[in-house]
Order: structure tokens, then sequence, then C-alpha cells
């Protein structure tokens, strides 16, 4: 499904990272890998190192840790916030909604919009897509998205594949109208009926959480999950990532009058470097134009990925200029979405350490 | 296809030596799931053919996996 929003443009974004990082070095021996096999999955998969938050920290105190750095260094006031959209897959709690949970702890206004969404992968996308809907109808001039995960407690620490991969992150993202027609280019895909290529099967209301779906399996060798941890089908999601998103980007670039060539970075989600680069090579995209850096160095955070993505390998170029980007984001649903858009100046694009207080 | 090459690839991903079409890939002890992403891209990038979920799960030995490939529409 394509669109064009106009009058919209992004003006700030924060990613926040746990203090907390751990070296794939140091922890293999958790895994129980020999060095030998810990050395070909770390060449494999460019391991090196992620963060992980402590504990008790969630997904929403990173977001609202974002969002009070930008509303304490002046770039964003209570007063203008329309609306608050948070999109997780590890909110506070069923109910109420984690975006209202935060609206109280910061005291914004009571005239606006809380929302929360589930979505993962493509949930920066999705989130923006909501934001450029909402500011159609909001009463105040700017609305912010918060996307965080905290994907690590979706995993067991013993799991040699996807804990080494697994990252925690938050981000804060504001949207606001312009004058000039900055016309965003966009297209949605969903396919539910592949829904269970990644899914935590058990902990909601269709089979509700028992000691019996906390029980650890050994679904392989090194690989412990119970049924309220993250499964991936690996050979559906491979099939998915190579034959369903890139003739996703080639119609977005046409759609938008673009080529490889006129867009300076394509920004993607980032499962894991494998996946990414094998995709970057179908595509035909150059690795100089597609970064694939965030899970070697923070970890998979989900739809914390994208922008992390921007503040760890764009920011100079958007706080300076407008350079010409396609985003794309894919997987859990499933759901991929991409955009093509001039992304800047942006009045703040950095990454900030989250201090448990 | 070239068949020998195909093997020696094989061979290359599980780490060892040499593969010989009737061997079994569930005997090997590399053969977990990062092996079998890694032959989905070999495939994909070398030879050109998506393998889908179903069909890698129906794959037996190292002869199955080649015909497999080869079989499949470029």
């Amino acid at each position: 499904m394509k669109s064009i929003f106009k009058h919209r443009k992004i003006s700030a974004v924060v990613a926040v990272v746990p203090k907390e990082e751990y070296r794939f070095d140091d922890e293999y021996p958790i895994f129980k890998l020999t060095a030998d096999k810990a050395k070909r999955f770390k060449k494999m998969m460019s391991l090196d190192r992620h963060r992980i938050a402590p504990p008790n920290v969630c997904s929403s105190d990173l977001c609202q840790y974002g969002l009070q750095h930008l509303l304490s260094e002046g770039t964003l006031k209570k007063e203008e916030i329309g609306a608050l959209i948070f999109v997780s897959q590890t909110p506070d709690y069923i109910m109420p909604p984690t975006s209202n949970v935060i609206q109280g702890k910061l005291g914004l206004g009571r005239e606006m919009i809380c929302l929360d969404i589930n979505q993962g992968c493509s949930g920066f996308l999705l989130g923006l897509i909501q934001a450029f809907v909402l500011l159609e109808i909001a009463a105040l001039p700017k609305v912010v998205l918060l996307n965080g995960d905290t994907c690590s407690k979706q995993t067991d620490k013993c799991n040699r594949i996807s804990y080494p991969l697994t990252g925690d992150a938050g981000s804060v993202t504001v949207i606001e109208r312009c004058k000039t027609e900055n016309p965003i280019y966009m297209d949605v895909k969903n396919d539910g009926s592949r829904h269970k290529a990644i899914m935590i099967p058990a902990g909601g209301y269709r089979t509700p959480s028992t000691p019996e779906t906390l029980k650890l399996r050994e679904v392989e060798e090194g690989v412990v999950l119970n049924q309220e941890h993250v499964h991936m089908d690996g050979p559906a999601i491979f099939s998915f990532t190579m034959e369903d998103v890139p003739p996703q980007i080639d119609e977005i670039l046409a759609f938008s009058g673009d080529t490889r060539e006129s867009i300076e970075q394509f920004l993607f989600h980032q499962p894991n470097p494998f996946i990414l680069k094998q995709m970057a090579d179908k595509m035909k995209i150059p690795p100089e134009k597609l970064p694939n850096n965030v899970v070697s160095l923070y970890g998979n955070c989900s739809s914390v990925t994208i922008p992390l993505n921007i503040a760890l390998n764009c920011s100079e170029p958007v706080l300076r200029n407008s350079p010409r980007v396609c985003l794309s984001g894919f997987g859990v649903g499933l759901s991929w979405i991409s955009m093509v858009m001039n992304l800047g100046p942006l009045d703040v694009c950095k990454i900030v350490e989250y201090e448990s207080t | 296809m070239d068949k020998p090459e195909f093997y020696q690839r094989l061979a290359a991903i599980l780490d060892i030596e040499e593969v010989k079409p009737e061997n079994v890939l569930k005997d090997y002890e590399q053969w977990d799931s990062l092996a079998i992403l890694s032959v989905l891209a070999m495939a994909d990038s070398q030879y050109g053919v998506t393998i889908r979920a179903d069909e890698i799960r129906q794959v037996v030995t190292a002869g199955d996996l080649a015909a497999l490939v080869e079989a499949k529409p470029k």
C-alpha cells in the first residue's frame, strides 16, 4: 500500500542505550561453546558486543530518559506535545498503556493523545506513519514517537544463538509539521498468514502463562527456550527477507522517482549482520551506503535499530543537511514497511547512555 | 550445476574436508540452525535460488540438498 505524506518532518532523534556493555569474547563460555565454535559464530555474525539493561529497567525507562533529556535541553517543550506514541513489545503492563504511564510520570498536559502500538522490526516506520497521521488532528504542534524494547527479557541468557545478537534500547523521535512540501513516500505490506515465523507463543490470553510455559527446553545443542521466549523460524525469515523485502525497495524507489544512486543512505532495520549483508548484496546496494554495524555494537534492539542506525551512522549529515534516505523495517507480523524522504536538518541527533538512578 | 564445487562449498560450511552425496547432514555435529542459514545464503548468492523452510526440513543427505538446489528454477 503506497501513500505520500506532505508538510511533515522529523526534527529530532535521540537513541538511548543502557550503560551496561557485554563482550562476546567474555560471554561465550556461558553458552557452553568451544573456543573454536565461538570463533566461527563470531565471524559469521560479526559479533562484538551488546548492551543489556539491568533486570529492573524497562523499555519505558529508556524512552522516558531520552524524552526527559530533550525536555531539559529545551529542544522540546511539554506544551508542544500533541501526541505520545509508544511502540514496543515489552510494555510495562498489560494495562494501562505504557504511553499513559510515561505521560503521567513526566507531567505532560491532558490535551493530548496517548497511544501504544505493538510492533517490533517495522515499528519505527509504523510509528512514523501514525505520527504523520496524528499531526492532522493533534491540537499541539509536535508528536513524540517512543520506540523501546528490552529484547534481552524475551530470550534465555544461555541461548547461544539469540542472546549474543540481542540488545536493549529506546529512542525518542520528534515529528512536526513544516511549511515546505517535503514529500515522504511510503510503502506498507503485511502478511499475517506467516505470523508464526516470529512469535512468543505463550503468556498472552490465547495460551496464558503457566509453570509449563516457563519450562526451558533445548531445541538444539545450546539453544534453550521456553514458550514465553521469542521463537524464530530461521529458514522462513531468511526467505522472507530475500524474496519479499528487495522487491519492496525497488517499488518504493520507482514510486519516489529515485535510484540506488540518488539515495545517499539506506538506513535499514538490522536483524543481524549476516542476513543484512546478504540482502544488501542481493539488492546490489554498496556496503558504504547501507550501514550494518548496529548489532555488532549494540545488539538487535527490535524497533529501535533504525533510529539507533541514524544516530550512529548519519548524525553529521542529518544535523547539517537533508540527505535523501531510504528507510526499511521488516520482520514480526510479518510486516515490511519502507520510506524515502529527505531527512534533516535535525535539531538533535545523538545517542545517550542510560544510567539507573 | 557444478556438483563437486557445490559439495566443496557445503564442506566449507560444515568446516570439514569433504562431503559425499550419501552423507546424512544430521549426523554432523555442525549441522545446526546457523549451518542451515549458511546453506540458504549460499544457494541464494551462488546459485540464485531461494530454498523454502519446508523444503530444507525434508532434506536428509548432502545429495538431496544438491538435487533440491539443482531442481529449482533460477
